[in-house]
């Protein structure tokens, strides 16, 4: 139970979960930063990029695609959610809210009349395969990966958001829409951009995800769950917030789930409370 | 303060219900009727606490399934009923104060995301706690007291208990209580400066609010016998809070409006129509682009309208008392 390769191979799988949940709460966060809306869809935007990323690397074989295809499949259905729906209640944070509870059931009912009832998971061909080795220590080389697409996407994410033009008009309108939109900028487009990247994440993260966890119906319950936890952790609107969340969830879960299975979920729901006590506004959020 | 015409609305509603067994309506009708009464009862709960205390709830599924559970684990311990009801409500008026300690210093939207969480932990524990829920098989053979073993007998202790609950919230809606809770929905910063303290208000509206929630939990496990997770499900709390907007937030029949609609698409119109959630998504989503207040909302706002041309020239200082019973937007702190 204690011994040392036992504790490093589920805090690999910690933090290669956590680098899942990373992509995942990244673009709930950061909708969230800007537009005051949590996009209750986000999951079913995960699941739908990851069966689009199952089936296009099984009949193609690469992974790269995969991912390109299912970001931009899932972000061109949010546009039209955004578009179609979202941008006649903006404003209204409730309204905004139910009409994504509303999505996710249609996409989530959608996705189980194309892509059936059974578990999908992505294909050996696809994934990178062999095993990372160190002395006594085996671990799958792919999860390793997953650890580095989400390093990869956080460094961006942040890079993008303090260095340029679009990060800056980002956080102007995180901090003050009206004086941003005063000086020129249709913050309804940010908005609308901004909305469309966050479901692309989800899409990225259904991909990768898809080699670690299969995708079936409700799984978009199950990621949403994480998701919310995560970003209320780390503070909304935070992307450091939301890596630091999903790290710590992501380890808090493999050991619970190794030691204590029966309480898996109240492990992970035990920290969720102690912010909420303590730091309502999460360990890296501002108040509101 | 209760206007003539929404009490005869009531009461015809009442007389409605209770005449529907004899009415050569089929034991599936009956049957069916119930499970639109339990759900109705459990989206009044979630109601009062959106319409009185604009806090949207995402978790009162899973308060009713602690309470189900409750019965479940007593029932499983084969203690007497007496003892079956108070572990089944103890158990959901314990979950609703976790509910509420948690998310009495939140509002608007970390409301809505902490009682998701704390709803989807609750179904992580029936799901996982195996030893004490029986994990995925749930928990079978639940009986309801002797006196209420006919099919009819459970139908009308169902509407006396919906009535009761209709008539009890609307009840502490009226009070100063419930006047204190709409106005901290309206402006909470205005209210404690006026030396409210709001946690524990809303901790108190969210109590009473619970205790309605597992007294629905009992009631359906009453009637189906039955519990398992996914009466816990995140989407069984996701459609209290669809009939609530269907029929009309704030409303006094709005929830049993929504919950027929939602119970019906659910039993009925899934037998012929695989894609029901779908349907049942775009009506939602057709609801709150064009009928915000719901279908009771909308009805009563076009009635009044109606009225108002009828009377106009006659009594035009009347109809300006009546627009406190049309609160059916969704409010939108």
């Amino acid at each position: 139970m204690f011994e040392p390769v036992f504790l490093a191979q589920q805090a690999l799988n910690g933090l290669s979960f956590g680098a899942l949940l990373f992509l995942l709460a990244s673009g709930l966060t950061l909708v969230f930063g800007l537009q005051r809306i949590v996009n209750l869809a986000h999951g079913a935007f995960y699941m739908l990029g990851g069966y689009i990323g199952v089936i296009i690397a099984t009949t193609t074989g690469n992974l790269a695609l995969a991912a390109l295809v299912s970001m931009i499949a899932v972000g061109v259905t949010a546009l039209v959610v955004e578009l179609g729906l979202l941008r006649f209640v903006r404003g209204q944070e409730m309204p905004e809210v139910l009409l994504t509870i509303g999505v996710m059931f249609v996409v989530a009912d959608l996705c189980l009349a194309i892509f059936g009832g059974d578990p999908k998971t992505l294909p050996s061909s696809a994934a990178i395969s062999g095993a990372l080795q160190v002395g006594t220590l085996t671990y799958p080389l792919y999860r390793i990966f997953v650890i580095g697409v989400a390093v990869v996407v956080g460094i961006l994410l942040a890079l993008v958001q303090s260095r340029t033009r679009i990060g800056a008009i980002v956080r102007a309108g995180v901090d003050d829409r009206e004086i941003i939109s005063a000086m020129g900028v249709n913050i309804s487009w940010v908005f609308t951009g901004m909305f469309v990247v966050g479901a692309a994440l989800a899409a990225l993260g259904g991909t990768v995800g898809s080699g670690v966890l299969s995708i079936r119906p409700g799984t978009q319950n199950d990621v949403l769950l994480y998701a919310l936890v995560v970003i209320i952790i780390g503070g909304l609107g935070s992307i450091k917030g939301a890596a630091v969340g999903a790290a710590l969830i992501g380890v808090i879960d493999a050991f619970a789930k190794a030691w204590i299975p029966e309480f898996a979920y109240f492990t992970i729901f035990a920290p969720m409370a102690l912010v909420l006590v303590f730091r309502p506004t999460g360990l890296f959020g501002r108040a509101a | 303060m209760i206007r003539k015409s929404s009490a005869l609305g009531f009461l015809a509603v009442a007389v409605v219900l209770v005449a529907f067994p004899f009415l050569g309506t089929s034991a599936y009708q009956v049957s069916l009727a119930s499970t639109v009464l339990v759900a109705a009862i459990l989206a009044s709960s979630v109601n009062f606490l959106a319409g009185d205390g604009g806090m949207g709830s995402l978790g009162h599924g899973a308060i009713a399934a602690a309470a189900s559970y409750g019965a479940g684990w007593a029932s499983m311990q084969s203690q007497s009923m007496t003892m079956q009801i108070v572990i089944a409500m103890g158990t959901g008026i314990l979950a609703s104060l976790a509910y509420g300690l948690l998310s009495m210093r939140t509002n608007g939207i970390y409301f809505l995301m902490v009682t998701l969480a704390v709803g989807m932990v609750i179904y992580g524990l029936a799901y996982r706690l195996s030893s004490v829920t029986r994990g995925e098989n749930g928990i079978t053979g639940i009986k309801r007291p002797e006196l209420l073993a006919e099919p009819w007998a459970f139908y009308l202790f169902v509407v006396a208990a919906f009535l009761v609950v209709t008539v009890g919230l609307l009840v502490v809606s009226r009070s100063p209580f419930g006047a204190s809770l709409r106005g901290i929905r309206d402006s909470e910063s205005r209210m404690r400066s006026l030396g409210y303290y709001v946690p524990a208000f809303k901790l108190g509206a969210f109590m009473i609010s619970g205790t309605v929630a597992s007294f629905a939990g009992l009631l359906s496990v009453w009637h189906t016998h039955f519990v398992s997770p996914s009466s816990a499900e995140v989407h069984r709390s996701v459609l209290l809070f669809v009939m609530v907007i269907l029929g009309g937030l704030g409303t006094t029949m709005g929830p049993l409006v929504g919950a027929a609609i939602v119970v019906l698409v659910e039993n009925v119109v899934s037998n012929s129509f695989e894609r029901w959630p779908t349907l049942l998504g775009v009506i939602f989503i057709l609801a709150i682009l064009f009928a915000r207040s719901g279908l009771v909302g909308s009805a009563a706002k076009l009635l009044e309208r109606w009225r108002k041309r009828s009377d106009a020239g006659r009594t035009p200082a009347d109809s300006a008392s009546t627009d406190a019973t049309v609160s059916g937007s969704i409010p939108s702190a």
